[in-house]
């Protein structure tokens, strides 16, 4: 075995998996936008009760300069499509190691959001004017990472293919984003969004983020690889996840200001295959 | 050769005048493939090491050529910091970046400028600076508290006295500067208020320039060419005598032109001269034939004949004066300038071409011509300038004085010279393309307004490298132990072996730890756990050491050199990666002034930057060091873009630099528009030297293989040398920056001249030999031939005054000191020679020679 594709080495199982996933879902289209956007964000960001990832993020310039990014998230949903607590502990580069996000994401209200940077041994919370800012110097944004508020866009169905749902989302305070309009494709089956593209005011695409592999994972079809591209400075972010994890049974009390000095090594550690 | 030249001119005229037509036509055609070229980066060779630099530099940084537009409001008691104009100020930003070819992502403002400040107690918040536009007072305080604090945007998006917003706007190519200019232009109009708009940048510049160019060729070179007609016309008042030179010279320039462009060399500002430069000389040479010719015609002779006796008496001469020039103009090809290259070379070819022409087409026009019309030229003593003419009895006057007080010339030249040297010693060698528009020019206005405002709108970058070459060095021989340790539990460590061997890069480096990860997970020996675990320690930390400007160290260099750089009072403002560090360790440590540090360990300042890249412009940061931290850049902001206060910089740097040596494997070099102009401005003074150096020695060599004396070639170089030297002087004494178009003067100059002392000295020699005296053809001398060279030297000098009326600083200088030149070469000529020969035959006692050898 090629130990070094040691993130992919569930790969063989995956068109089996997703095979089973497919036949769990009713052959019959939805019509409803709205239906279609709650499933696609519960696929997204609920699977589970609770989860864990490692996730390596390859941050690629226009000119093929790149910056790494590595670090594990632990997730418990307060309520599935409702509040969510994240715990985001960073390893590498070494010299950001032990640096930790803790985010009580609400809906309807600002998220609560710590931070703590070990090198200046400091906590703080963060408030943010938006949810549109890059996350640790990626082309995600932290909204990419947390998850949109479905409420806060109109949603409309403007294409129904043989694999995809193709929506057009119109956000109803264009103050708060970048973008004017944004289209996403939704794999029919497993209800993960597969591409969204954003348009802004002068009506081009500006930026694009494309699933690239999808992996089951205890059954739930699970974005192993992809990529969100930012068209105007020709730079990408590749984000690949590995060592993924549902329903772990992670305590509520990893979500505490706690975790932030004292990471919780016992639920960041790889689990053992 | 000649003959055989002037027999096939003669016999087949209209072949010639078909030649000539197709020649002068098939060039014109290639014209509209003109490209006009104004970027100032390629007065240096496309791949001269600071240009080659300065381009890597651009590239490395992201750094973008931009149009600047600024906002000055002096009315309102809060400058610009009122609801009104930074509402104006949010609108224009919006709207800019949705003009087509604007780089978005790099578009500097206010209006998406990030903030980061205290928010609830032990709190940060990370905001828009200015979301939405100002409705009130007091949200617009709050806005100048917030700049206040933000260091690289105080003083460089909004001025120190508060009056001044600026708008820096990348774009995509040169090529949409004026579309994208003429939109913002549309914008600022439509925007009401008491503000004053300035739209400049370097992009803006340019284009401008071009159109001015454009219209330089477009006008003031016919301007010239009406002149020279009408300058004839006083001067010979026949049309079929002046018709000729015309259409000589008019071939001449077309061809030259068509040939240029047709080549592919694009039109700079010097070769956008070219037209007004040959113009001038290209008439001289047929006027002599055109002139001779009609005072030898004689209807028995006929025609054909006599123009082969005038060809044949003036080909020497007209040779020698074409070929002197041309070396003149050929010499500014040993300047690396390239555009001063081309020029030079082509000018040069324009004066051989007209020299070509003028013995071809002359005589095939001559022999074309009507009996009748042949017989109505004007003859010698018909044309204005009589014998009797002021300017005649002038230099009558002037040539008894020159042979009757020899040492006196000769002695207020040497007082003269004296006075010219110390001139020359006070030169200030300086240049600034934006003074090459006018005083009045809206882009001076942009450039003077917002640099009283702003720290400064002229760029220069400091780029400090680090080699980590050692620090791999170190990897690849410390791994080692680790890799034993592998081998000896029977780990496969091929894969991690070729890695580490290529690990001399941050991408290798990022690949190893990736591979090491994978490994430490699928092993499962303790020992080998162990030694991976050390090894990823060990790359890890070569990595942490790779990224230099990531120390707190090197970051203190950086500063303290800043701290210098502002105390020097140089600089208007630097801006550099330890002040983005500064702000956001305050800012996380409570807001506390005494927190605008750099923090004492490199995870702490990775840390920070990390928040700093979590805005909403983490690129930002790229244009600064980058992501390898291995290069970093100090970008100074200058008021003045002048040559010589950029070497000031230069030579503080130079200093501080050497009491104050960079760390080891640390090198710093400069690159920046500000810079390559000083780099090319000192290429061309360097390079003028060997161009003058160079011209004086052939020319020398080419009036002493004439004239068969070394002796008459020396007095021939004297009124050229006296001439150059009293008109670099003059620029000394007036006070004129020597700059670009100073600097080809002297090839003129010397091109120019000459010809006045090969025809004085060829017609004295002639003159003494026909008379049997000296004395005699001195007062000769200063008949007919004096006439015509004082005539030649107001042509020429009347012939550039269309350049008074150029919208470019450059043209003007031109035309200005054209007229001082030929007035200097002039009377170098008819003063100097004639003392200079008198006083040497009669220091050799030979009061009455008859002979001049």
């Amino acid at each position: 075995m090629n130990r070094r594709h040691s993130l992919n080495r569930t790969r063989l199982l995956t068109s089996l998996a997703l095979l089973a996933v497919a036949g769990s879902v009713s052959g019959a289209a939805l019509t409803d936008a709205d239906e279609i956007v709650a499933q696609a964000n519960l696929a997204s960001y609920y699977p589970g009760v609770d989860g864990r990832a490692e996730v390596r993020m390859r941050i690629m310039d226009a000119q093929g300069r790149e910056q790494r990014r590595q670090f594990t998230i632990l997730r418990r949903n307060v309520a599935a499509g409702g509040d969510q607590n994240f715990l985001v502990v960073f390893s590498r580069p070494s010299d950001v190691r032990g640096t930790v996000y803790l985010v009580k994401k609400h809906i309807a209200r600002e998220d609560d959001r710590w931070l703590y940077l070990p090198g200046l041994d400091l906590v703080k919370r963060i408030s943010a004017g938006d949810k549109r800012t890059s996350f640790v110097g990626a082309d995600y944004f932290y909204e990419d990472v947390s998850g949109r508020d479905p409420a806060e866009d109109k949603h409309e169905l403007i294409d129904t293919t043989d694999e995809y749902y193709v929506l057009k989302h119109v956000p109803l305070d264009s103050s708060s984003v970048e973008f004017a309009s944004y289209v996403t494709w939704i794999d029919r089956n497993t209800l993960l969004p597969m591409k969204i593209e954003y348009t802004n005011g002068s009506g081009n695409v500006y930026r694009r983020i494309e699933v690239q592999q999808v992996e089951a994972v205890q059954g739930y079809p699970t974005v192993a690889k992809s990529r969100v591209s930012n068209l105007e400075t020709g730079g990408y972010t590749d984000m690949q996840f590995g060592f993924v994890g549902y329903d772990i049974g992670l305590p509520d009390d990893v979500f505490t200001e706690r975790s932030l000095r004292n990471p919780p090594q016992q639920w960041l550690e790889r689990p053992a295959q | 050769m000649k003959r055989t030249i002037t027999e096939i001119a003669t016999t087949r005229p209209v072949l010639v005048f078909w030649v000539t037509a197709l020649l002068t036509l098939g060039a014109a055609a290639l014209i509209p493939l003109i490209h006009i070229d104004t970027d100032p980066e390629n007065m240096l060779a496309e791949d001269q090491a600071d240009r080659m630099f300065h381009n890597a530099v651009e590239q490395r940084f992201t750094l973008h050529d931009a149009i600047v537009v600024g906002i000055v409001n002096e009315t309102n008691p809060r400058g610009i910091f009122n609801a009104a104009s930074l509402s104006a100020l949010h609108e224009l930003s919006n709207s800019i970046l949705e003009i087509e070819g604007v780089i978005r992502p790099d578009l500097m403002s206010l209006a998406i400028a990030d903030n980061i400040t205290q928010g609830q107690p032990g709190e940060i918040r990370f905001e828009w600076l200015m979301k939405d536009a100002p409705a009130t007072a007091a949200q617009a305080d709050y806005i100048r508290e917030a700049v206040a604090r933000l260091p690289l945007l105080q003083n460089t998006l909004v001025s120190g006295d508060g009056k001044a917003a600026a708008i820096y706007v990348p774009i995509k190519s040169k090529e949409l500067s004026y579309p994208i200019s003429r939109e913002i232009g549309a914008l600022t109009d439509s925007l009401g208020g008491d503000d004053a708009y300035h739209v400049t940048g370097l992009p803006v510049a340019e284009d401008t320039f071009g159109v001015e160019m454009f219209v330089q060729m477009g006008i003031s070179a016919p301007l010239a060419g009406l002149m020279i007609f009408l300058l004839m016309w006083y001067f010979f008042r026949s049309w079929k005598l002046i018709i000729a030179p015309m259409i000589v010279a008019m071939a001449t320039v077309i061809i030259t032109m068509g040939v240029l462009i047709g080549m592919g060399f694009t039109v700079h500002i010097m070769s956008s001269m070219i037209p007004i430069f040959l113009m001038p000389i290209a008439v001289v040479d047929s006027v002599h034939i055109m002139s001779e010719f009609a005072d030898r015609y004689t209807a028995e002779q006929g025609a054909e004949a006599t123009i082969r006796e005038v060809v044949g008496h003036l080909f020497t001469p007209m040779l020698f004066t074409s070929l002197t020039s041309a070396v003149g103009f050929l010499s500014l090809m040993l300047t690396p300038i390239p555009p001063v290259q081309v020029f030079g070379a082509f000018v040069a070819g324009g004066i051989l071409l007209a020299f070509l022409l003028t013995i071809i087409f002359i005589p095939a026009y001559v022999v074309r011509m009507k009996p009748a019309s042949l017989a109505s030229l004007p003859r010698h003593g018909e044309q204005a300038e009589q014998p009797a003419s002021p300017l005649a009895r002038g230099l009558r006057v002037l040539g008894r004085f020159a042979f009757g007080h020899s040492k006196l010339i000769i002695f207020a030249t040497v007082v003269l010279m004296a006075i010219s040297v110390a001139g020359v010693l006070q030169i200030q060698i300086n240049d600034n393309p934006v003074r090459w528009f006018k005083e009045q020019h809206r882009i001076r206005v942009a450039d003077r307004v917002l640099n009283e405002h702003f720290a400064g709108t002229y760029d220069a970058f400091l780029v400090l490298e680090h080699d980590s070459e050692s620090v791999y060095d170190a990897l690849s021989a410390d791994s080692q132990t680790d890799i034993a340790a592998l081998d000896a539990t029977g780990f496969d460590t091929g894969e991690i072996r070729a890695q580490l061997a290529a690990a001399r890069s941050a991408a290798a480096l990022n690949e190893l730890i990736s591979t090491i990860d994978d490994e430490l997970f699928a092993a499962d020996d303790d020992a080998a756990i162990d030694a991976l675990d050390s090894l990823l320690a060990r790359v890890e930390s070569t990595q942490s050491a790779s990224r230099y400007f990531q120390r707190p160290d090197a970051l203190a260099v950086i500063e303290q050199l800043q701290t210098a750089l502002q105390e020097s009072g140089l600089v208007g403002k630097s801006n550099a990666l330890p002040d983005v560090v500064k702000v956001v360790n305050r800012e996380l440590r409570g807001g506390d002034d005494a927190n605008y540090t750099i923090p004492a360990s490199v995870p702490a300042v990775a840390q920070t930057l990390l928040q700093y890249q979590s805005s909403h412009r983490p690129q930002d940061l790229w244009h600064m060091v980058t992501p390898d931290f291995s290069s970093t850049a100090i970008w100074l902001q200058l008021t003045s873009g002048d040559n010589q206060d950029m070497s000031r910089v230069i030579a503080a740097v130079d200093d501080y630099l050497a009491d104050n040596p960079l760390p080891p494997n640390v090198t710093a070099r400069w690159a920046g528009k500000t810079f390559i102009n000083v780099v090319w401005q000192n290429a061309m003074v360097e390079g003028m030297v060997w161009s003058l150096v160079g011209a004086f020695g052939a020319v020398f060599v080419m009036m002493a293989t004439l004239f068969r004396s070394v002796r008459f070639g020396l007095i021939a170089m004297l009124p050229l040398s006296t001439t150059i030297l009293a008109v670099y002087g003059l620029i000394g004494w007036i006070g004129k920056d020597y700059d670009m178009p100073i600097a080809v003067l002297s090839s003129l100059t010397l091109g120019l001249s000459v010809d006045f002392a090969i025809h004085f000295i060829q017609r004295m020699r002639t003159l003494t030999q026909e008379t049997g005296s000296f004395s005699a053809a001195a007062v000769l001398m200063f008949e007919e031939p004096a006439r015509a060279i004082s005539r030649n030297a107001i042509v020429i000098a009347l012939g550039f005054t269309p350049l008074f009326f150029a919208p470019l600083v450059p043209y003007i200088t031109v035309g200005a000191f054209m007229a001082s030149i030929m007035a200097i070469s002039g009377s170098a000529t008819l003063l100097l020679l004639p003392a200079v020969l008198g006083w040497a035959l009669k220091k050799e006692n030979q009061d009455e020679p008859t002979t001049l050898a």
